[in-house]
């Protein structure tokens, strides 16, 4: 009787996690393997909650319910208000004294007192495990990171289509990926186009500040860090809206389903401390994407090579202080902050003849390229620039633009300023 | 869901007051049988203290018991009233204090597990409630009414469980459970005696208790069945009739192998051969925790005691191709303790050898 109940079980656990269900048939050697591999990966981001429920389901899948039901009663016991650990918690006691139907096999009479929540908990399940299941591979990197400068000591890239949110620490030799944890967006998704959409935006962002718990509602958790949404690419694009924050879970929850927000982006709070903890405000890219795209190497981006050129261009006009030459790369609609073209062609040339002659030196220069469509994309360009003499610099940030219908396809500046 | 939990009821008298007091708390009635072979003086006094409980005259009840054991501090069977007398009483705190102790000096025995249980989740604590039950279960595999109680209190779990996961607000889903008790532990002259029929509490209010179902030795129709011969076939092909007596005395050479198992088993038991006592036990036996912890609990157990005696009774053996099922009382003495006990192994034949794959006491 027992076994029968386990058999069951198991075959509903399977169905959600697709782990075991995919080597199903021939499983054994191959499905241990990636168990291991999958629990392996889960401690390695330090987020012991979501390695734990991984393993409780993987004890499932390999048909120890019982010893499952154990790491179960642990982890529920370590996590109260981890939801989808109550919730296999729930199943494992439940297959103690009658056959399961289906993995959350929560009884009528509950689901109606909460109607939506367990569909919520089944997409976290499979958005977890899919993510660690398609882990990127470890020689690449979001090909939004065109290029970063030694002063990005941190960037971060978000996958809204896994619930993903994955760390990179930029080291001597390179971008490395630290950790990944689960998040969450927007209630009605991604795209965040006017303000109170209560959808998550897309793009190229910056951390501009961290918010210390203790000025913060209980319901943000951890603490918060803001981004720049909307952005000059947003603004220009008419985008509204603003507050758009990373932050924590409120205490009664470990997690929050995997569209949940008002527009934020929501982490454990154990995730959130860490990325507190490592990133640096200002100089951590935030990238917000539909899905990553994960490439190799930058060298082979066509569309970071042509605007490289340009780029290299505009340099030497500016340095040199030809501003006609210089403004030739702006858009007609350009605007920093308010000014018009015209506006900052004179405070270019008022600059240029207060240098007297001494060039402007740029160094540290980091491109990270949003490719908003196959006739659109933007490439935001920061860097620091000292006079030659002077021991100040600045930090500017440009946002240029290439578009079949707005800049016949050439890389035209639409935004210049100094940040922070 | 309210719990109702499974009384272990063994009394040897006043039947009709049992129904009574059972149907009034609305208690679902099981069977237990564990019966003290004590001597008939001994058993006077439990019978006086019970009969004191179940008149609900518990201040008597409690000082008789409190002066017999003051006499004989350890007596499990006195020790296991008291803590039944204190539940009545209305003292939690107290009768969870009395089972504990009893757990601890007798790890053996389920019911005091059971019974604390039983206060646990009279308190909401399901959770040790369940700790509880799983050890009455690990002391005695398939303990059937520990199994029975668990079973509600894995649902309890469950749904507390589901409540969190969907954050719904708990205190609206806590009704307080109904709750039932182990009696007593230990029926006084009851050695011997069979097992009360598991009766459900309303079908006890309605209709009258049918008498104590004599147990048929349960091999007799096993064989029967094996050696008839359906009539048709009877009639179409003659052959299988030559071969049914070939089938029956297969089947009672099985039987023979299969009670020299068991008394093997038993005397391993007895002879604390460790070995011999675990290797009886099939590698499909459900050992409860574990097998490795189950083993090494077992072996704790039996190597702690200076001396194990082990008898078996009244044994009926069935068998059913390569499955036994086999149905004795045991005596069992250790050191102080001594406990009579219906028991049942279901066996497997494997390699050419029966082992046990299911342990129950009880029903």
């Amino acid at each position: 009787m027992l076994r029968l109940l386990l058999a069951a079980f198991c075959a509903a656990a399977l169905a959600t996690a697709p782990v075991h269900a995919a080597s199903k048939k021939k499983r054994s050697v191959k499905a241990a393997k990636t168990g291991t591999a999958l629990v392996a990966a889960g401690a390695a981001n330090g987020y012991d909650a979501e390695a734990r429920l991984i393993q409780v389901y993987q004890t499932i899948g390999q048909s120890r319910t019982r010893e499952a039901l154990l790491l179960a009663d642990k982890l529920v016991a370590d996590f109260p208000h981890f939801a989808l650990a109550q919730l296999v918690h729930g199943d494992l006691l439940m297959a103690q004294s009658r056959p399961l139907k289906m993995l959350g096999d929560v009884p009528e009479a509950t689901l109606r007192a909460a109607p939506g929540v367990l569909g919520e908990l089944r997409e976290e399940s499979l958005l977890r495990m899919k993510a660690l299941r398609e882990t990127p591979p470890a020689d690449m990197l979001p090909e939004q990171f065109a290029r970063l400068s030694a002063r990005n000591k941190h960037a971060i890239a978000i996958d809204a289509s896994r619930a993903r949110l994955y760390l990179f620490e930029n080291t001597s030799s390179g971008l490395r990926m630290i950790a990944n944890y689960y998040m969450s967006v927007g209630k009605q998704g991604i795209e965040k186009t006017i303000e109170g959409d209560l959808r998550t935006p897309l793009g190229v962002y910056f951390i501009t500040n961290t918010l210390d718990r203790k000025n913060l509602k209980d319901f943000y958790g951890a603490g918060a860090l803001p981004i720049n949404y909307p952005n000059p690419y947003d603004t220009r694009r008419g985008k509204t809206g603003s507050g758009i924050w990373l932050h924590g879970t409120p205490p009664a929850q470990v997690a929050r389903p995997p569209k949940a927000t008002d527009g934020c982006v929501v982490l454990a709070n154990p995730d959130l401390e860490r990325i507190l903890a490592t990133v640096e405000m200002r100089t951590t890219p935030v990238v917000i994407a539909p899905s990553l795209k994960w490439v190799k190497n930058h060298q082979n981006n066509a569309d970071l090579a042509s605007f490289d050129a340009v780029w290299q261009q505009w340099q030497q006009a500016y340095t040199q202080g030809d501003i006609p030459r210089t403004m030739a790369f702006y858009t007609p609609d350009f605007n920093s902050y308010g000014k018009t073209l015209a506006d900052w062609q004179g405070l270019q040339s008022a600059e240029a003849s207060k240098a007297k002659g001494r060039a402007p030196q740029i160094k540290d220069q980091s491109a990270l390229h949003w490719v908003e469509s196959a006739n659109s994309a933007t490439m935001v360009v920061t860097f620091s620039q000292s006079t030659a003499g002077s021991k100040t610099s600045v930090t500017k940030r440009q946002y240029w633009l290439r578009s079949a219908g707005l800049t016949q396809n050439q890389w035209k500046m639409f935004f210049e300023g100094v940040i922070g | 869901m309210p719990i109702q939990f499974r009384a272990i009821e063994v009394f040897s008298q006043s039947r009709s007051a049992t129904s009574a007091r059972l149907r009034a708390s609305a208690i679902a009635v099981s069977v237990a049988l564990c019966a003290f072979a004590s001597s008939n003086a001994l058993a006077d006094d439990y019978t006086d203290v019970n009969r004191l409980l179940r008149a609900g005259q518990l201040a008597e009840a409690s000082t008789k018991a409190d002066q017999y054991l003051a006499g004989k501090p350890r007596d499990a069977q006195m020790r296991f009233l008291k803590g039944v007398i204190l539940t009545e009483q209305g003292k939690p705190t107290e009768a969870i204090t009395a089972f504990t102790k009893l757990t601890e000096d007798f790890p053996e025995l389920p019911e005091p597990y059971n019974n604390l249980a039983v206060l646990y989740a009279g308190q909401s604590q399901f959770d040790k409630a369940r700790a509880a039950l799983e050890m009455a279960i690990r002391t005695n595999p398939s303990y059937a009414t520990a199994h029975e109680n668990l079973g509600d209190v894995y649902a309890k779990l469950a749904s507390q469980a589901y409540s969190r996961a969907l954050q719904l607000d708990n205190s609206n889903t806590g009704v307080q459970p109904k709750l039932g008790l182990i009696r007593e532990l230990f029926a006084p002259g009851a050695k011997g005696q069979r097992p009360v029929a598991a009766t459900p509490a309303s079908t006890l209010a309605k209709a009258p208790v049918p008498p104590p179902v004599p147990t048929p030795a349960p091999a007799a129709p096993a064989v029967a069945v094996a050696a008839a011969p359906t009539p048709a076939a009877a009639t179409a092909k003659p052959a299988p009739t030559a071969a049914a007596p070939a089938a029956a005395s297969a089947s009672a050479g099985s039987e023979q192998e299969v009670t020299a198992a068991v008394q093997a088993w038993a005397n391993a038991w007895s002879a604390k051969d460790v070995k011999d006592y675990l290797a009886a036990y099939g590698k499909d036996f459900d050992a409860p925790g574990g097998r490795k912890t189950w083993e090494d609990e077992r072996k704790k157990r039996i190597l702690g005691k200076t001396k194990i005696s082990v008898k078996l009774n009244n044994m009926a053996v069935s068998v059913n191709g390569n499955q036994a099922t086999a149905r004795f009382r045991q005596d069992y003495n250790a050191d102080s303790l001594s406990v009579s006990s219906r028991k049942k192994l279901d066996l497997v034949k494997s390699a050419d050898r029966w082992v046990i794959v299911k342990e129950s006491t009880g029903a």
